[in-house]
């Protein structure tokens, strides 16, 4: 009747990667184990209000992806920046009221963008991410996003879609979607 | 008949110790009916709740508050890979305050399945069908009409039709809709007639009492009963527990209603109930592939009621794992976590939102050779599903790509482009074969789930289901799950109206005593 998933090595590889969970097993051992590599991080604008979860220098690694990640004023100067929406004061908020080991799994992976080493090991290149030009910032976020080890691909998804998430819900980029905003409510009850 | 009360997490001010007759964890599809089914039947019922208790004056059709506030995880849920994005309701209403409206009997195919193949034993279609008619009278569920069709789903109708596809209306629970679009935002007008304005109000009319904010974590047995059940009360800002608590000694019984993945990983968590070994296992998620086609007409797909048009050609594709056709609103964000790319490439298609029609396939996971997700839940109360993409789900996927980039075509798209990392561009019929390439797995391509179900299958034999043919728990007397999670596979269709109908059939023979 229901047949197990086949045991072929390909399977076997993909549950054991999976099992290791968002951010977790070998990669979670390699980031924490070297949370020197954030004394290199450029810190850029500091943070608008107290941070809830994320440290000054995590902060930093997430609002150097946002800024890539987002559509941005450098490509075109209509669209907002990351930091002018402060997505990465709101994902602090978001994740600071997610179940506490989310939190610190989001924490480690932020050490792990950044970390020189996983820099070496996916893109040959030591740099810290965010001492990285722009250019080698997208290709570092490429490397994420198509690696054929799948937690670099979930770690690229967890970043991209939360600084997406911050970035497209907020009112000031519905005009450049073509999004007018909500309607006007008609008065209630209707019927 | 006293009413009861609805109470908020932050109305607590000490811990409490309540007796009752039963006690109702979730206040979704199924644990509303069930609830308000026992307590017109004269039961002293308590309704634990761990979302908030939002009403239609917040509802303010805003992404960003309406995700953190009204959805699992904050709007974050996922497989543990993050390969499946999960939107999942968790406020009073539990996912009817938040779903789309789209209401469809259980599909007699699937009631016969789980008959011949799950050992379900009495749940044919004439048994079900007083319980779907008095579902659909008390929410006013009526056929779709031509007026609900905005354009994004008109566009599913047309390129259906043209290929000779045989699309559908769908009928809706809605009474009074101004076709604004935010159902998935909570409506601003009441109008859709969810549990949060239907079968929860009637529970409280007939004297149940529901505490917002509490979240069920512990469960105590004795010998083949449930003897209390117990739950901490969140403060709503920092969603971290308030220091207050509640337990509850329900005298007849517990009637777990916390939806698919948390009703199993509630009893794995409290450790009990697992007798078979089953908990968990065989979640199903109807995981849905999404397709945009580019017009050059706006299509304006965040306005109008979200879905009206539905598409079952493909959904029984004999060995091979089925899908059915739908649209999706695209509201800003919901939209562009769903498109691939970031930076320019993503703008590309962010600033042609209006323009976009958003075609999704939901895929009928269970009913092959699949197995389905995994959800764990540890003493932390974290909750994982582990959820692999088997070679079926894969072929399904590959095939739903390439008749959703012909009907998007065929309806006059000027572009299709599939959800991929790298994404493909499809401009005319003789560029589908490209989609021959597209790769499917963790993390390549964008994926979702709106329908959980499974995980506490029901069936007549202990060794292959956890609950009977009529929700009771194979080892413990008293207890009895009422949700989602209880399909032996998915269902094939938008669950709510089947796990309301098995959760009212259910709740009416627990009030005669099981
Ligand atoms: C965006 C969206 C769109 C959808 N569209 C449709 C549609 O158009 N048509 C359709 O048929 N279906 C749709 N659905 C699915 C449908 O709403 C669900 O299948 C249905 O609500 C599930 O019912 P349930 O009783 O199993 O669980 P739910 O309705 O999810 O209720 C479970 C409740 O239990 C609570 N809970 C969970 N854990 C605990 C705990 N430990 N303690 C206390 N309480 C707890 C939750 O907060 C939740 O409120 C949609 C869902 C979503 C999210
Ligand atoms: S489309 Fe109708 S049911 Fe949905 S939110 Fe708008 S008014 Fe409410």
């Amino acid at each position: 009747m229901i047949a197990p998933e086949p045991l072929t090595p390909h399977a076997l590889a993909r549950r054991s990667l999976v099992k290791k969970g968002m951010v977790g097993g070998a990669l979670l051992f390699v980031g924490g184990a070297l949370p020197i590599a954030l004394r290199a991080t450029r810190l850029g604008p500091e943070p608008r209000g107290p941070l809830k979860l994320l440290s000054r220098s995590e902060h930093a690694v997430f609002s150097a992806i946002a800024a890539r990640v987002v559509p941005g004023p450098a490509a075109d100067p209509t669209w907002p920046s990351a930091e002018a929406l402060d997505c990465a004061g709101k994902v602090d908020a978001l994740l600071a009221r997610a179940h506490p080991s989310i939190g610190r799994e989001f924490k480690q992976l932020l050490t792990l963008f950044e970390n020189g080493l996983v820099g070496l090991l996916i893109q040959l290149a030591p740099t810290p991410f965010t001492r990285l030009s722009p250019t080698d910032q997208d290709t570092r976020l490429e490397h994420w996003r198509d690696s054929r080890i799948v937690i670099f691909r979930t770690g690229y998804q967890a970043v991209v879609r939360l600084a997406h998430a911050t970035y497209f819900s907020s009112p000031e980029v519905y005009p450049l979607m073509g999004y007018p905003g909500p309607p006007e409510v008609p008065a209630f009850p209707l019927r | 008949m006293t009413p009861g009360t609805i109470k908020r997490g932050q109305d607590i001010s000490g811990n409490l110790t309540l007796d009752c007759d039963f006690c109702v964890v979730g206040s979704g599809a199924g644990g509303s009916v069930a609830a308000a089914t026992l307590a017109a039947a004269g039961a002293r019922v308590v309704i634990l709740e761990e979302g908030g208790h939002h009403t239609r004056r917040e509802f303010n059709m805003q992404e960003a508050w309406a995700y953190p506030t009204l959805y699992q995880d904050h709007g974050n849920r996922a497989t543990e890979d993050l390969a499946i994005m999960i939107l999942q309701g968790r406020t009073v209403g539990g996912g009817t305050t938040v779903n789309w409206t789209s209401s469809f009997r259980t599909p007699d195919r699937t009631l016969r399945l789980w008959a011949d193949k799950f050992g379900v034993t009495g749940l044919d279609p004439a048994t079900l069908a007083p319980h779907f008619e008095a579902v659909e009278h008390r929410l006013n569920i009526h056929p779709g009409s031509r007026d609900d069709v905005n354009r994004n789903n008109q566009k599913l109708w047309d390129g259906a039709d043209k290929l000779g596809w045989r699309p559908e209306l769908i009928h809706r629970n809605v009474k009074g809709c101004a076709r604004l679009g935010y159902c998935g935002m909570g409506c601003p007008l009441d109008a859709k007639q969810s549990a949060l304005v239907t079968y929860v109000p009637d529970a409280v009319a007939a004297g149940a009492d529901l505490y917002a904010n509490c979240r069920v974590t512990t469960i105590k047995r004795k010998g083949h009963r449930v003897e209390s059940v117990s739950g901490e009360f969140l403060d709503e800002d920092l969603d971290r527990p308030s220091g207050r608590g509640i337990t509850v000694h329900p005298s007849r019984g517990l009637v777990l209603a916390a939806g698919a993945i948390n009703t199993p990983a509630l009893l794995l968590r409290a450790g009990v109930g697992d007798d078979s070994g089953l908990v968990g296992k065989r979640t199903f998620l109807h995981p849905a592939v999404p397709m945009v086609g580019l017009f050059a007409e706006p299509v304006e797909g965040f306005y109008g009621a979200p879905q009206s048009v539905s598409c079952h050609h493909f959904a029984d594709r004999g060995t091979n794992v089925g899908y059915f056709l739908e649209a999706s609103p695209t509201h800003p964000m919901l939209a562009s976590i769903a498109f691939p790319g970031f930076g320019d490439s993503h703008r590309h298609l962010a600033e042609r939102l209006s323009f976009a029609q958003a075609t999704i396939a939901l895929m009928v996971d269970g009913q092959h050779d699949d197995p389905g997700g995994r959800v764990r839940c540890g003493a932390d109360g974290r909750i994982r599903l582990a959820y692999p993409l088997g070679d079926g789900l894969r072929e399904a996927a590959r095939d739903a790509i390439k008749n959703m980039a012909r009907l998007l075509l065929a309806a006059g798209a000027t572009e299709v482009i599939s959800l991929h990392a790298k994404p493909i561009h499809i401009r005319t019929d003789a560029e589908i074969g490209d989609l021959d390439r597209a790769q499917f797995g963790p993390n390549l391509h964008t994926l979702f789930s709106a329908h959980q179900m499974g995980g506490c299958p029901m069936g007549d034999d202990p060794k292959r289901s956890v609950v009977t043919s009529r929700g009771r728990h194979h080892q413990i007397e008293n207890l009895w799950i009422v949700d989602g999670s209880i399909f032996p596979t998915a269902v094939g269709v938008n669950p709510q109206l089947s796990i309301y109908a098995h959760a009212r059939l259910f709740a009416q023979a627990i009030a005669r005593g099981g």
